[in-house]
């Protein structure tokens, strides 16, 4: 590597380091209680796989270039050059972390592992060592994000095919109103969907069963920045909403059924005229409200909840989804241990995206959670990320679990007493 | 031979403390300076009021205790021996009518206060030979073992021949007047502290002591300052 690359890798680490960070690099004793948090340290035991681990390899090239002992004693702390070889360290470390987080429970001091993988992700980026396909991806959602009207035309044509759908399945006109709004100003809720069928159907539904005021964002909630670690891409995705929900002056923005970008929208977007929602959230609110009813009886055999962690552990949604399936079952199961210390699923930090490439991985990692699943007994495995639904029957297949991978909007919508 | 003792006993210490006191404000004043991290980097569930489990979480270490009984266990015995030998060097430079809330000799403890810190410096580092601790360690976390083991067993040294042998030559008398010519800037050593038949164990104990507190604010041990506001982060 040479000089000039460095400096412009260190400058990117420099960035980084505020005063959280700071904390986080200068805390850890190496006490060892985090060794079991991982799940891929559970399915796999080796040392690389411990988050103290993971996070060392990051915080000896701190050592080495932004404290004194890097340069007086580099063997007092291991510290470690910034070489082509340590990049390739911090690709393995970062991309077998899913950020899921479970560490921080287990650290004494609270020291937030996936924090620490985001500077490795980011000097990944600056040395053109990322992921390819997930830069890739996030650029084309910022190019959609800059020529709408170029993509306008297709969008609204997808949706009336969508529209067709709904009215079908559940026998359901929004009187005098679209089954799919779109670009409606004034709008009181603004619903941020995937690009999928599956993610625009069942919450349509939902919304017109509730009465609900709402519009179709143009844009999809996935932030393909955040998981490929890039913050100014990881803004200008998250920017194509916020601005579009100022333009529509709605008060609530609602994310579909993706951990990633509930968590990026409720806690990066900062102070906004708007609430911050998951469609998860607005569910329980409906039935509570009385403006859904549910029937029970529509799913057979007992239920388990699969705990997103972006949307869980990391965004706060533990109760909704419980009290959802309170009115879907009589006979739910939760995982053990309780949802504090869920596993992930083994398909964050960008893993599902990375689809193939990481499929033996992501099966190896997450063995503690295939047993975790199989153990509730249960018949439908219900979930509210669509990477964590992607992992989930990813894994329903490798470890033949003969589970009904659900997610929990599809559910609501089918249990629809209209 | 004795200007060496004397070099460590006084200019020495001058020197660790201030390396130390200076090293600790300025590093923590640098940290300070730094912006906030724009987000919450709390978990969830929420547990109000967070400051208070961030006091918990930082004084009782519950995390510990439920994923490791035994660590938590020296770990809490060594901090409360840590924070007792605190109390009991203070008390070597006069007598504190806080400390003497529950009356006792100086030096606190009996000599089990050393000897509780010392064993668990044993249990920290043997931990640390085995894998998987071992595989996460660097070289500073043996260094700092060591270093703390070597200055509890030659300061307790003095305490237990004291306590538990009636060797009463370098007696508390003596080290009040050293420290406090110390800490009045007037610094004097006492024959007794520089001529005893255990002043070579002090010299050591004074000596890794001061070692400690040279590498203290450029190493992991700044935890003691980090571990209550790093905690709060983890309770929003």
């Amino acid at each position: 590597m040479d000089a000039k690359t460095r400096d412009d890798l260190l400058q990117l680490f420099q960035s980084k380091l505020n005063r959280a960070m700071t904390y986080y690099l200068e805390t850890c004793t190496r006490c060892g209680v985090c060794t079991t948090a991982c799940h891929v340290y559970q399915s796999m035991p080796q040392a690389k796989y411990i988050a103290a681990y993971r996070a060392e390899i990051v915080r000896r090239i701190y050592k080495k270039y932004f404290k004194g002992q890097g340069k007086v004693w580099p063997s007092y702390g291991e510290a470690k050059e910034l070489t082509e070889m340590a990049l390739e360290e911090l690709y393995e470390a970062a991309y077998s972390c899913t950020g899921c987080r479970r560490c921080m429970v287990y650290c004494p001091f609270g020291i937030d592992t996936q924090m620490i993988m985001s500077i490795a992700k980011l000097l990944l980026v600056g040395a053109h060592a990322e992921p390819e396909i997930l830069t890739l991806l996030a650029d084309t959602s910022i190019e959609k994000g800059k020529s709408i009207e170029f993509f306008k035309e297709g969008f609204l044509q997808g949706v009336k095919n969508l529209e067709q759908q709904v009215v079908e399945k559940w026998k359901l006109e929004a009187e005098g109103k679209t089954v799919i709004p779109v670009d409606v100003e004034g709008a009181d809720l603004l619903y941020v969907a995937l690009a999928g069928a599956h993610s625009i159907i069942p919450a349509a539904a939902v919304f017109n069963a509730a009465g609900e005021n709402w519009t179709l964002s143009f844009f999809e909630a996935v932030n393909f920045g955040a998981f490929v670690g890039d913050p100014t891409k990881t803004k200008l995705i998250l920017d194509r909403i916020v601005n579009e929900a100022k333009r529509l002056k709605v008060k609530e923005v609602c994310i579909c059924e993706c951990g990633t970008a509930y968590r990026v929208m409720k806690q990066l977007s900062g102070k906004q005229p708007f609430e911050v929602s998951s469609v998860t959230e607005v569910h329980a609110r409906y039935i509570r409200e009385g403006r859904i009813k549910l029937d029970k009886s529509r799913f057979q055999g007992p239920v388990t909840y699969h705990d997103p962690c972006q949307i869980a552990r990391n965004g706060g949604i533990l109760e909704e989804p419980r009290y959802i399936l309170q009115h879907l079952t009589d006979d739910y199961r939760e995982m053990a241990p309780d949802p504090r210390y869920n596993y992930c699923c083994g398909g964050g930090g960008g893993l599902v995206a990375l689809g193939e490439e990481t499929l033996d991985f992501r099966m190896k990692s997450a063995r503690v959670k295939a047993e975790q699943v199989q153990k509730t007994g249960a018949a439908i495995l219900a979930t509210a990320c669509e990477n964590c639904h992607t992992q989930l029957e990813n894994l329903n297949h490798h470890y033949k679990l003969g589970m009904n991978v659900q997610f929990l909007t599809s559910m609501v919508a089918d249990a629809l007493v209209i | 031979m004795h200007t060496i003792y004397y070099l460590v006993l006084v200019p020495m210490v001058y020197a660790a403390f201030a390396v130390f006191i200076v090293g600790s404000i300025v590093r923590m004043i640098k940290i300070l300076r730094t912006p906030k991290h724009p987000t919450t980097l709390q978990i969830f569930p929420k547990k109000e009021p967070a400051w208070l489990h961030a006091l918990s979480d930082t004084f009782l270490m519950p995390t510990v205790l439920k994923h490791n009984p035994l660590l938590w266990v020296f770990l809490v015995l060594f901090h409360g021996a840590v924070l007792l030998l605190v109390i009991g060097h203070l008390e070597l430079f006069s007598d504190f009518a806080l400390f003497q809330i529950i009356p006792h000799e100086v030096f606190i403890g009996k000599g089990l206060v050393g000897l509780t810190a010392a064993v668990s410096l044993l249990y920290f580092l043997f931990r640390r030979f085995t894998s998987p601790v071992r595989d996460i360690s660097v070289a500073e976390d043996y260094y700092l073992l060591i270093l703390l083991f070597l200055t509890v067993i030659f300061g307790s040294e003095m305490d237990w021949a004291r306590r538990w042998y009636d060797y009463d030559v370098m007696g508390v008398d003596a080290y009040r007047t050293y420290l406090w010519s110390l800490i009045t800037f007037q610094p004097q050593v006492p024959d007794e502290i520089l001529f005893s038949g255990h002043s070579f164990m002090l010299v050591l104990h004074v000596f890794f002591a001061n070692i400690f507190l040279m590498v203290f604010p450029f190493s992991k041990i700044m935890h003691t300052f980090f571990a209550l506001p790093v905690n709060k982060l983890r309770r929003g």
